[in-house]
């Protein structure tokens, strides 16, 4: 098989990385080519890629030569604006990294084609009459009622998630081929050769790390009032959380560390370096990673910690609420209590730090790996083109009726529908789509 | 009754249906029957077929006709309540072709999937009939292994046997039978190489186009065996005249396609003429109309078991002429017949 | 050239548009070509049936032709890259007889629907089409009105237009042709009671219903018209229509508002006789223009017996008139040269 693999590849583009890892296990079992639109700062990979200059530059002649068509789509405008377009001229299997991408759209719509009138058109087609009124609805949590991921998938010849969760909420709106594949994650083969010393923790201490840009969704003040709760043994904690903060937002959890007398225990450390990250990970006791309420498809956060080997204590929501109940620790997004009472126990006994960790890790090297991911979307991309010969009457019967002005809902979709079905499905295809 | 005769058509491609739907119309219309001919075309081309089987399930005909006969695939899929198939073969590329060299859908994803999609229109379709036929036991069996649905085998007739004549047992063997490598008249030549008696042969029939290739070996392959004496090729439109001459004064038929679905018209017209027919076992369906011994000779398709055969139609004139009549009583013992096959059509 | 010539059929049904697409065929035979007629089973009844037939023809393939020549709606929806319409007419339902008694399709939110799409399909298939023929000025402007086409009018011949002839301007006015009410054969028989001249009146043809024939011959009773009207109630053969026109005074062709001339105008012209039509015959004003080449009066009795006597009265009025009708025939390049050089060009 030819398969073609749009997908970023910009140095800090954690799809970028990813595709990297998945292009390099697909290669030993179909032909892949990589396209990307990135300028500079591109991650090497041993897979033949080809940069264009933009959507349209990728011409019918080249996408025709290959017998499938990926693309990579994250909530980040800058990376995936051109994999957009072009998946809109020349309809491929669409990745969905991100639950919500409602930034992308808004960006998309307010920013490069300065159109709100477009904006409130997607919205509307997208949500109907519930969709708010109020604007900048992707600055409040309210966001994930609208995550518009609806947009992608229209005309895709097949869905990919990465969490059971967002694969349902695909199926409701998506009537094509939809899979879910645990996502493929390396960890890098150099390990950082910075210590724990040298991060300034010391070897009674245990060092508690949360990872990533800090966002509210991600409840730090939560872990500082369940640090508070340990009691004394608050004391022997470090609580290092890597990842930038506003200024506003980092001003408020420093002065709720205070109002705790934490002060000297959290440490905002900011954006750091790969390696820096690295060592941070590597040196943890313990790390904590609540999501709620769930933005992405599956988090490469806490796979990472998991193959670091580390206890890991989640919101039970989402991606995380499907990982196995003895390789991470779960407690319920709105609970404080629980999630006090889980810290204690990691923090107090060792032993099952370690054992959750190795837990961890054994099922994150196996689920996780590229190898598998490469597999199972090969199974998925002969689904999705056995699906092609259906799928392509479907539309094209789709394009006369749009040409004799045949409205959407209109009782004559519904019958050839059901004459598509009964005559040409067979009864073992029917389960399948 | 009012009938309408539904059937595929290539446009401008004489198939082997073309006939068969030809003279099923002029023989209803002569059992007094109001006949409508819908003769719809149909490309194979694997990209355009699932439209074209949507489109023949949106076109409606069941407001009109007291029945409606079905014949080339995949006109079946019409709907009406009173439909009735007479099938005369798959659309092969999907079902028996399929893992061959011969098939024409691709080997892909899309392929497979096009594949189904064929089978079950024809699995649904079928079963929607008041009664289903088909033309020879071979496709019968077909229908069972592909679409796991029964049959009745309802053999199509000549348009009018009784234009043929029987003549004397002469002195030649007739080949008629369109000039295409898979009838085999090569096959004939190589055998009356092996001949012991003075037999003849005249090989009788149209190139099939672009085949002149085809007659200019079987010219060389008589040269080769110098057998110019006795071999005669007749490659043209013969007139119905100078076939049914043709026929009248033969021994007897030699007709041995490879593996074919049906008897073939020429068996047909061997009986008519009182003739028996020589063939092979690897014929395909001629083996279903001649019995070994009875209205005919059924030898494997070996040469000079072949000319074995050949020789003792010579020798033995009395046996020709006794087979060639049993022949014709087993046509009429099969219900070979337009009456029959009109009466059973639309029953 | 290979063609495939495409026409809608309901079976059982021979209209005038079978009988010109039958003609089409074997004539393109004729000329050396090669081809195939389609016909496509439509079916309008109930209205939803409208869309699934046009879907129907959208999804239809024609492998092996060359080029496509359709006559009706939806047949001219099947996908060909070189496509020629000889339209008959469109879906008139949707177009002139939308509004009016005869528009067909509900009132209703679905009938407008449909309704629409029919208007939106013709306006977007139409377009791709290389060339549009029609049978008539009116099918041509109406074309153009609804839905801003150009087309040519190209006239449907007569099958064998050699076999007419004129042997002598007689005393009855010959009327061949289907008997429906739409043809108006009632109103001629009637106008018979009102002529003072001896001219008699010759009715051929089968009758659709037979009320209609019914109605013919209770009239001729009741009015006492035996002696003026033959009412002959059957199909009659194209020999015995040569030999009827060949000895007729004039042809009388009186139909409802019908978008073409039809045959029987040729063939009156052809056998150098004059037609008398009426005001609101349609598209038969074409070629039948008053006192020129026939005579066209109100649809009244009167009126139109009024035109059969001055004919009678004035035989050479009669042949002056049909000499003209012959000229324009043959002006007009109504053959089948023509056609089949214009739609295999």
């Amino acid at each position: 098989m030819k398969i073609a693999w749009f997908t970023p590849m910009s140095q800090t583009s954690a799809i970028a990385r990813f595709s990297v890892a998945v292009a390099a296990s697909l290669t030993k079992l179909a032909d892949v080519e990589i396209g990307y639109f990135d300028a500079d700062h591109v991650r090497e990979t041993g897979v033949p890629a080809r940069r264009f200059q933009s959507s349209k530059s990728v011409t019918p002649e080249v996408l025709r030569s290959f017998d499938a068509v990926i693309y990579n789509f994250g909530n980040y405008l800058p990376f995936h604006r051109e994999i957009y377009l072009l998946s809109r001229q020349w309809p491929g299997v669409c990745i969905l990294h991100d639950f919500v991408m409602h930034h992308f759209f808004a960006g998309y719509h307010l920013e490069h084609l300065r159109n709100p009138t477009s904006y409130d058109l997607l919205m509307e087609t997208t949500y109907g009459r519930e969709a708010p009124v109020a604007a900048r609805v992707w600055e409040t949590d309210e966001v994930v009622r609208f995550p518009l991921f609806e947009e992608v998938t229209r005309g895709a010849l097949g869905i990919i998630t990465h969490s059971e969760f967002f694969k349902q909420r695909v199926e409701a709106c998506f009537s094509g081929p939809v899979a879910r594949i645990p996502l493929a994650y390396d960890v890098g083969t150099t390990q950082s050769e910075i210590s724990r010393t040298q991060l300034g923790v010391q070897a009674e201490e245990i060092l508690i790390v949360t990872v990533g840009h800090v966002n509210p969704n991600k409840h730090i003040e939560s872990v500082i009032d369940a640090i508070s709760r340990l009691g004394p043994a608050s004391q022997r904690v470090v609580y290092a959380i890597v990842g930038s903060a506003s200024p506003d937002y980092e001003r408020a959890l420093k002065a709720a560390a205070r109002a705790k007398g934490l002060t000297d225990i959290v440490r905002f450390l900011g954006q750091v370096s790969d390696d820096l990250l690295s060592a941070y990970l590597s040196a943890a006791d313990i790390c904590i990673n609540l999501r709620f309420p769930a933005m992405e498809g599956a988090s490469a956060s806490v796979i990472e910690e998991m193959l670091f080997g580390k206890p890991v204590i989640v919101t039970n929501t989402g991606f995380f609420g499907e990982l196995p109940d003895e390789c991470v620790v779960k407690v319920r997004p709105d609970g404080d209590a629980e999630l006090a009472s889980a810290l204690k126990q990691l923090v107090l006994d060792d032993s099952v730090r370690k054992r959750i960790g190795a837990l961890a890790k054994l099922f994150a090297e196996n689920e996780f790996h590229a190898d598998q991911y490469a597999t199972k979307l090969m199974a998925f991309l002969w689904n999705v083109r056995s699906s092609t010969p259906l799928l392509g009457l479907a539309d094209r019967v789709g394009v006369e009726l749009a040409r004799i002005g045949v409205v959407r809902d209109a009782k004559l979709v519904d019958s050839l529908a059901l004459e598509i079905e009964s005559t040409l499905v067979s009864p073992a295809t029917k389960t399948q789509l | 009754m009012r009938v309408i005769v539904a059937t595929s058509v290539a446009p401008f491609v004489d198939g082997g249906s073309t006939q068969i739907v030809a003279w099923l119309h002029r023989q209803l219309q002569a059992s007094g029957h109001d006949v409508e001919l819908f003769q719809l075309p149909f490309s194979e081309s694997y990209n355009e077929i699932l439209d074209q089987l949507l489109a023949l399930r949106l076109l409606d005909l069941t407001q009109h006709g007291d029945r409606l006969i079905a014949v080339r695939t995949p006109s079946h899929l019409l709907k009406h309540p009173k439909k009735v198939t007479w099938f005369i073969h798959h659309y092969r590329s999907a079902y028996d072709l399929w893992g061959t060299k011969y098939q024409t859908l691709p080997n892909t994803p899309e392929g497979l999937a096009c594949r189904q999609a064929i089978i079950n229109s024809d699995n649904i379709a079928l079963r929607e009939c008041t009664r289903l036929f088909c033309n020879s036991t071979v496709v019968k069996d077909r229908l069972q292994r592909f679409n796991q649905i029964a049959a009745e085998v309802l053999y199509p007739p000549l348009l009018d046997p009784a234009r043929f004549r029987s003549g004397p047992y002469g002195e030649y063997l007739l080949y008629f039978s369109r000039l295409t490598h898979h009838k085999r008249q090569w096959l004939a030549i190589e055998a009356l190489r092996y001949t012991r008696t003075p037999v003849r042969l005249i090989i009788a029939g149209c190139p099939d186009p672009g085949l002149e290739p085809y007659v200019f070996d079987l010219h060389r392959l008589v040269e080769k065996y110098g057998l110019e004496q006795r071999v005669s090729i007749l490659s043209r439109w013969i007139s119905e005249d100078d076939k049914i001459e043709l026929f009248a004064n033969c021994a007897a038929v030699l007709y041995f396609p490879f593996d074919e679905d049906s008897y073939g018209y020429p068996s047909l017209e061997a009986h008519a003429a009182r003739k028996a027919v020589l063939t092979t076992i690897d014929a395909g369906g001629t083996n279903e109309l001649i019995v070994n011994g009875n209205n005919g000779l059924i030898t494997p398709a070996d040469p000079e078991l072949i000319a074995e055969g050949m020789d003792a139609l010579y020798n033995d004139r009395s046996m020709a002429q006794r087979m060639g009549e049993s022949g014709e009583q087993r046509v009429r013992d099969l219900g070979i017949n337009w009456d029959n096959v009109v009466a059973r059509l639309l029953a | 050239m290979k063609l495939a010539v495409l026409n809608n059929a309901v079976p059982f049904v021979q209209g005038g548009a079978e009988h010109l697409a039958d003609a089409l065929s074997a004539k393109l035979c004729e000329y050396g070509h090669q081809a195939l007629l389609v016909r496509i089973p439509f079916r309008w009844e109930p209205p939803s049936k409208i869309l699934e037939h046009m879907l129907a023809c959208r999804l239809m393939r024609i492998p092996g032709v060359d080029r496509v020549i359709a006559f009706k709606f939806p047949a001219f929806y099947v996908p060909h890259e070189d496509k020629v319409l000889w339209l008959l007419h469109q879906f008139r339902q949707a177009y002139d007889l939308w509004g009016t008694a005869l528009q067909g399709l509900p009132d209703s939110l679905e009938g407008r629907e449909i309704r629409d799409c029919i208007l939106t399909a013709d306006n977007s298939y139409l377009t791709e089409v290389n060339n549009i023929f029609t049978n008539s000025e009116i099918t041509s402007g109406r074309l153009k009105t609804f839905n801003g086409l150009k087309s040519e009018v190209l006239h449907p011949p007569l099958l064998n237009p050699e076999q007419f002839s004129c042997s002598e301007y007689g005393n009855y006015i010959f009327a061949p042709g289907r008997i429906n009410e739409a043809k108006r054969q009632q109103l001629l028989v009637e106008s018979m009671e009102f002529c003072r001249s001896p001219v008699k009146l010759i009715v051929a043809g089968k009758a659709e219903r037979k009320e209609d024939a019914e109605a013919i011959r209770a009239i001729i009773h009741k009015r006492g018209l035996q002696d003026r009207v033959e009412f002959i109630e059957r199909f009659i053969t194209e020999n015995e229509k040569v030999e009827w026109f060949s000895r007729a005074l004039a042809c009388a062709y009186i139909p409802y508002d019908e978008d073409s001339y039809g045959y029987v105008t040729l063939e009156s012209f052809l056998s150098r006789k004059p037609v008398i039509t009426c005001v609101d015959s349609g598209g038969i004003h074409e070629l039948v223009k008053d006192r020129a080449t026939g005579r066209v009066v109100a649809s009244d009795a009167k009126d139109l017996a009024g035109a059969m006597d001055a004919l009678y009265q004035n035989k050479a009025g009669a042949r002056r008139m049909g000499e003209a009708g012959y000229d324009l025939a043959q002006t007009l390049d109504i053959s089948w040269d023509r056609v089949i050089r214009v739609l295999t060009s």
